[in-house]
């Protein structure tokens, strides 16, 4: 049971931190990225070629997580901006569509390019033991690092000038340009950040077993169901969303079987938007 | 309202000559060849799933994003019902018919009632397409899970490869771009561009914007899942992968919006021409995918409103005298 609970925090943490990245981006602009998945796939293949070509695994990890960080900010300087021209669920509908393109785009071009490409960076030692169960250190370091990313990213919106900044951008776009904000500036700037998760998520799942070129499209629904659940812009929603979801998701797949399992998470992103479609944590 | 017959026949007329090029079709191009035959099949059935997502996000604005999950309901609820009993296949399309009306009915019953949006409409029914897919893959025994299901008792000449399987597709066709026309006519038409337009005006000049919604769905749907049994009869073999999100829905939604979102010939020009598409880039999967997602990103960025309303602009600049009126968009 320990060993079960344990798993599914190991699980959640990465979930929280898969979510993390979109949920920000929406709850800044209105733009759900379906290209997310995707983008995490690139770091991963990135950080593979690096390796193949004999660089140590850490050069190739901040490669990779540079590499999804560039995507991202092309993908904001170009797609878009007609996007954020847009209004309400016009712009979230355009959002969505654009990024559905792109998301085939880098999917298409990765999975022809690298039909069996897949990332995995092995972490060696001994499983250490914690409550008496035994964990690999790849799924420690992993969570380790999911940690401190969520800690670094409340201590960056709730202490920093800029993080303040971002936060009213995220309230009112109007009345952040009034008090001397560029909303644009600051969207470029939240589109990196979430293509640097994307790529972290690549890292940290690559720790805990490969992550192969056609994850993008699962990826991308976890992503999604972690975002509605935690609510819509909330850093703290999606990791609280995400411990949660990985909790039950290994409970349910130890003592049910995995197929009611998915559909048990579905369930459970249906139901809370329909009793608390502000989600966990939302405004 | 005034239903004059002139009115009428304007209306009218684009299903007529939509009808006469596709039943003449076969005769001109591609008759004799059964490779050719199954695509302007598929095309034939993409324009069907069109039609009926048309009515349902086109005209009253449900993201609903489970097309190929409600035309797997009305798939392996034919295939099931007549495989395990010996029932004809017409209690199989009834069966099925009848099952994706009540979940698509019951989908916007829900949305209506807790006044989702868009978006949210479109999140709940995507996880709803991708409940229906697993549980495509958990019922083994029923389904096959990705082994599929051979759909047995079918007449040979309406199979998906010969003329006779693509009149019958063309019939549906025609039959829904009929009861599609006949409602934007109706009352329920005036109610759809009214809540279309803007919903809370709508709900003030007493249209019933949830009712409305409902029954859109429920037509809609119906007319995917029937689509989606017929489907499964004239292949012979369905399995998840026939109605799965990225091979379903995520085309409907392009080449419907592509072709004009809320018109009445938007699906079929846009299924026909992805059809077309499709049979040039016979090269490999992946390639077509790349292609296809810049495809998408060039239509949304290029002309927003579809094909047809770009044509219709077009023609009302060179006939400037001649209004279309708004019921015929």
């Amino acid at each position: 049971m320990t060993a079960v609970i344990l798993d599914g925090i190991v699980l959640g943490l990465a979930f929280g931190l898969l979510g993390v990245g979109m949920t920000l981006v929406y709850g800044l602009g209105g733009v759900l990225n379906l290209a997310y998945g995707q983008i995490v796939v690139l770091a991963a293949i990135v950080a593979m070629i690096v390796i193949d070509d004999g660089r140590a695994t850490l050069v190739a990890a901040v490669l990779g997580v540079l590499a999804a960080a560039g995507v991202a900010v092309v993908l904001d300087l170009t797609l878009m901006r007609p996007v954020y021209r847009e209004r309400g669920e016009e712009r979230t509908l355009l959002g969505l569509l654009l990024t559905l393109g792109a998301a085939f785009v880098i999917g298409g071009v990765l999975s022809w390019r690298y039909p069996d490409g897949a990332l995995y960076i092995y972490i060696g030692g001994d499983p250490v033991s914690i409550l008496g169960v035994p964990m690999t250190r790849g799924s420690i370091w992993a969570s380790v690092i999911a940690l401190a990313v969520g800690a670094l990213l409340l201590l960056f919106f709730g202490a920093t000038t800029f993080g303040r900044g971002v936060r009213s951008v995220i309230q009112d776009e109007v009345g952040a340009r009034l008090v001397g904000i560029n909303p644009s500036f600051v969207r470029t700037v939240i589109f990196a950040l979430s293509g640097a998760l994307a790529g972290i998520v690549a890292m940290t799942n690559a720790m805990v077993g490969p992550l192969g070129v056609n994850a993008g499209f699962e990826l991308t629904t976890f992503a999604l169901i972690v975002t509605v659940v935690g609510g819509l812009g909330s850093v703290a929603g999606a990791f609280l969303a995400g411990v949660l979801l990985g909790v039950v998701n290994s409970l349910s797949a130890h003592y049910i079987g995995q197929y009611i399992t998915t559909i048990i998470l579905l369930g459970a992103a249906a139901l809370t938007i329909l009793i608390r479609p502000r989600g966990l944590l939302g405004r | 309202m005034d239903l004059s017959w002139r009115r009428v026949g304007w209306a009218v007329l684009p299903i007529v000559v939509t009808a006469a090029v596709l039943v003449i079709l076969p005769s001109v191009w591609f008759g004799d060849s059964p490779y050719t035959t199954s695509l302007a099949v598929q095309a034939m059935v993409f324009a069907s799933y069109g039609v009926g997502f048309n009515l349902i996000f086109g005209s009253t604005n449900q993201l609903f994003l489970c097309v190929g999950a409600l035309a797997g309901v009305g798939g392996y609820g034919a295939a099931i019902l007549v495989n395990e009993t010996s029932l004809p296949m017409a209690a199989g399309l009834v069966v099925g018919t009848a099952s994706a009306a009540l979940v698509g009915g019951l989908l916007s019953w829900i949305a209506v009632r807790r006044s989702l949006g868009i978006i949210f409409t479109g999140i709940v029914t995507l996880v709803f397409s991708l409940a229906f897919a697993n549980l495509l893959l958990g019922q083994r025994d029923l389904t096959g899970a990705e082994n599929g299901l051979v759909v047995e008792g079918v007449p040979d000449r309406l199979a998906d490869d010969h003329v006779g399987g693509y009149y019958l597709f063309v019939g549906l066709l025609i039959g829904f771009l009929v009861v599609f026309r006949a409602l934007q006519l109706s009352h329920a038409g005036w109610a759809f561009r009214a809540l279309r337009d803007d919903e809370v005006a709508a709900e003030l000049a007493g249209v019933n914007v949830a009712r409305y919604r409902i029954y859109a769905a429920t037509i809609g749907s119906a007319m995917i899942g029937l689509t989606g049994a017929l489907l499964a009869f004239s292949t012979g073999f369905i399995s998840p992968a026939t109605y799965s999100f990225d091979r379903v829905d995520v085309r409907v939604l392009v080449f419907v919006a592509f072709g004009g979102l809320g018109t009445l010939l938007g699906p079929v020009i846009g299924a026909s021409v992805f059809a077309i598409l499709d049979q040039q880039l016979t090269t490999s999967f992946e390639k077509r995918e790349v292609l296809y997602g810049v495809f998408i990103i060039a239509i949304f960025l290029g002309f927003r409103r579809g094909v047809v309303y770009a044509v219709l602009k077009l023609w009302r600049r060179l006939v400037p005298t001649r209004r279309v009126g708004d019921a015929t968009r």
